[in-house]
Parts: C-alpha cells; sequence; structure tokens
C-alpha cells in the first residue's frame, strides 16, 4: 500500500517537473526543475529495486549532466534577470498539439494493445512478491551480480561503451575549443 | 504500481520531453528534453525487467546503464556543439541558426 502511494506521489512529481522545466521561461530553475525530475525517477528506480541504477542515476544525472547544463546556460544565456533578451518559444499550441497526438494515438493505444499478459499476472505478481521478500533479507540483484554479468556476456559491449565514452570526451574539448586554435596555428605558422 | 502504469507514466513523460524539443528555440532547452525522453525509455526498460521473466538475468538494468552511458556522451558532444555553435554565431536561438557557415 505504501509502495503505490510512493509511486503515484513520483509520479506525479516526475510529470510536474518535466512539464515545469520544459515549459519554465527562467532556463536556471528549468534545469532546477529538471534536477528534481530526475531525482524523481532515481525514486522510482528504488521502487522498482533497481537501486545501482538509481545510485548511478543520481550520479550521472543530477552530478554531472544538471551541473553542466547549468554550466552551458549560464555560458550562453544572461542571466541577470532581464527577460527581454531571452530567447523565448514559440508555436506552443502546435507543439502540444503534436506532442498530446503522438501519445493519444500512437503510444497510449500501443500500450493498450500489446499482450503484457504473455507473462500471466499471476506470475508477474509472483516475481515481484518474491523480488519483495528477497529485498527484505538481502538486495536481490547485488552491484556484485551487475558487475560479474557486465564482464560474463557484455564485456565487448562494456569496451565498446568505454571508447565512445573517450572519443565523446576528447569530441567534446576539440569541438568546443579547436576551431580557435586551428585559426591561431594557420596565423603563427607563416 | 503495475506494469501498465509504468508504461503508462513513461509515454507521459516521453511527450512532455517531445513538447519541449518541439517548442523550444534554446538549444540547450531542447537538449535537456532529450534527456527526458531518453530518462522515460529507462523507466520502461527496469519496469520490463522487474515485471518480465528471468529477472536474474539482469538484462534491464544492464540495457538502462548503457543508455545512460550513451545519453551522457550525447550531453557532453551536444553541449559542445552549443557552445562552439554561441562562439560563432552568439546566439543559441535555433531559429537564428539557418546556415552551416557564416558568410
Amino acid at each position: 500500500m505504501t509502495q503505490e502511494t510512493a509511486f503515484y506521489l513520483l509520479a506525479i512529481i516526475a510529470v510536474l517537473a518535466a512539464v515545469t522545466a520544459v515549459r519554465l521561461r527562467n532556463l536556471i530553475h528549468g534545469v532546477f526543475a529538471l534536477v528534481i525530475f530526475f531525482a524523481a525517477l532515481a525514486g522510482l528506480f528504488l521502487l522498482l529495486m533497481a537501486q545501482f541504477i538509481a545510485a548511478v542515476q543520481v550520479l550521472v544525472y543530477i552530478g554531472a549532466v544538471g551541473i553542466l547544463l547549468l554550466f552551458a546556460i549560464m555560458l550562453t544565456e544572461r542571466v541577470t534577470g532581464d527577460d527581454g533578451r531571452r530567447i523565448t518559444s514559440r508555436g506552443g499550441f502546435w507543439g502540444a498539439t503534436a506532442a498530446l497526438g503522438v501519445a493519444v494515438f500512437v503510444l497510449l493505444p500501443g500500450i493498450q494493445q500489446t499482450d503484457l499478459n504473455r507473462l500471466p499476472a499471476e506470475l508477474a505478481e509472483a516475481n515481484a512478491t518474491a523480488a519483495d521478500a528477497n529485498a527484505t533479507m538481502a538486495p536481490p540483484h547485488t552491484v556484485e551480480a551487475l558487475g560479474k554479468r557486465l564482464i560474463e556476456p557484455y564485456i565487448i559491449t562494456l569496451e565498446v561503451v568505454a571508447l565512445l565514452l573517450t572519443a565523446a570526451l576528447i569530441g567534446a574539448v576539440a569541438v568546443s575549443q579547436g576551431a580557435r586554435r586551428v585559426e591561431d596555428e594557420e596565423e603563427a605558422s607563416p | 504500481m503495475t506494469l501498465e502504469g509504468l508504461l503508462i507514466l513513461s509515454a507521459v513523460l516521453f511527450c512532455v520531453g517531445l513538447l519541449g524539443a518541439f517548442t523550444r528555440r534554446n538549444a540547450v532547452v531542447v537538449l535537456f528534453s532529450i534527456e527526458i525522453m531518453l530518462n522515460a525509455a529507462n523507466l520502461n526498460f527496469i519496469a520490463f525487467w522487474r515485471y518480465g521473466e528471468n529477472p536474474e538475468l539482469l538484462h534491464g538494468p544492464l540495457f538502462a546503464l548503457f543508455a545512460i552511458a550513451v545519453a551522457a556522451a550525447e550531453i557532453a558532444v551536444g553541449l559542445a556543439l552549443v557552445i562552439a555553435v554561441y562562439r560563432h554565431f552568439k546566439t543559441v536561438d535555433l531559429e537564428k541558426l539557418n546556415t552551416l557557415k557564416e558568410e
């Protein structure tokens, strides 16, 4: 019962925070709303027994992405409070219509029509309660199990992701300051 | 808290992100709208894992983990591009960025 309450509470917080983040004109406040959204999602992951993913959500999204977005906004926007020069949104009505259309005509019918009961409801309940029972004794799916799975069948994926992250970080540094560097060198070389 | 409830929540969050990506003209806000959509997808992975078969194989959390890593790479490159564009055009208004090369 308390789990149910927590789910609805977190769901409402997540949706409200996401809408606020997306519609707010003050971008700094928008990023703080986004951080609340990330935190609510971390709570949902905890409710779903994915403790490690919840921790990663806090570390990566709240810790890194939030701060990165704040820096990007402060570097590209005047945040002194004059709303006149801010970039505003436009076409709110059509955007809302399109997003609502996707929800009503694509996603929700998809959810309704998909045969989620391929897994019988009793079995799903049994799985869930078994997980709950495990949770009272010990964490059902520990970081250890996750790490072993990461090494055993998914080692190639893990290495590709590591390579991707390295390439992305080098690329980010190169893109954000590379152009000027090249010009300087061209000026300096002749 | 049913699988269906989680899927509906995820669909709603995805559409909120879509709304942001459609309507906002600031490149940074479009980027974080995309983050909202990616998070909604992650919620789906975890929900299917929890209510699906063979939870001990941990497919859902692993997929979510990889998705988070790719999203982090995406946001790093995306913000670097936004800052590079800002250096060049002195604005991040997407409607004013209509050329790849400044004449």
